[in-house]
């Protein structure tokens, strides 16, 4: 990913991350998006925001996930919500994949 | 380019140059022609046909769209050295979309290099694609600034 600007926000420092226990969101497919060094940082912030609605805070830590560790797990849900994600991320040229979470 | 919100829309002000740049950027739409969709995990292979045709429906919608908008120029307003338009919020992210297909296509274009592209190692071919890269960028992120005003 290409740094733009350095958001104040670090992976592991916002509890409200630590999402929802998995018995509340399944059955599911995990949404993930792949780090690739040609999206701008602000870029990837913004679309996590405009497909998931997500606070800047949120989108920051997922973005910041993606470009340190590779990849980022952005939500788990149903095969039909995943899709519809999976499908918006790559309308905006991420890249973006679903696996089923065994 | 300035693009500055008023109120829900965005009024753009570009210099006949970058106009110029901007239009030969858009022209190139669509670069992207092999799906991204295939990761180390992909979906279920219903899933992956599904959203490649998906993309490429997309991708006719937007030629089309992006048609109709440079032909609207003529409703823009001009003065000396610029022209003058409004967009929505909806447009503006329509165009940021398209900008980025340009950019990461020329990218792929380049091989998907890992790292940044040295100057020396550019030859003809591949500089048209550094090029369309670098400039689609350069109005993504001033579309990017706009919108987090």
């Amino acid at each position: 990913m290409v740094e733009t600007t350095t958001p104040e926000t670090r992976p592991g420092t916002i509890e409200e991350i630590q999402e929802k226990t998995k018995s509340a969101l399944e059955p599911g497919f995990l949404v993930i998006c792949w780090n690739d060094p040609v999206n701008f940082m602000d870029y990837v912030t913004h679309v996590f925001q405009q497909v998931f609605g997500w606070p800047k805070k949120k989108a920051e830590f997922h973005m910041l996930q993606v470009h340190e560790q590779g990849k980022s797990v952005l939500t788990r849900d149903s095969m039909e919500k995943a899709e519809h994600y999976v499908h918006q991320l790559q309308r905006y040229s991420l890249h973006a994949t679903m696996e089923r979470d065994e | 380019m300035k693009i500055v919100r008023v109120s829900e829309r965005f009024q753009c002000h570009i210099g006949k140059g970058e106009w110029a740049l901007l239009t030969e950027i858009l022209n190139l739409y669509p670069c992207i022609t092999t799906s991204r969709h295939s990761g180390p995990a992909g979906g279920p292979d219903s899933s992956q046909n599904l959203l490649e045709e998906y993309l490429s429906e997309q991708r006719l919608e937007n030629k089309q769209r992006l048609r109709a908008f440079l032909a609207s120029r003529g409703q823009f307003e001009m003065t000396d050295k610029a022209w003058h338009f409004s967009v929505s919020i909806a447009e503006l992210e329509w165009l940021l979309q398209i900008l980025n297909d340009v950019r990461v296509g020329s990218w792929m274009l380049l091989g998907s290099p890992d790292k940044e592209l040295e100057w020396e190692s550019l030859e003809q071919p591949t500089a048209r694609h550094f090029w369309a890269m670098e400039a689609a960028g350069h109005f993504e992120m001033q579309i990017l600034f706009a919108l987090k005003d």
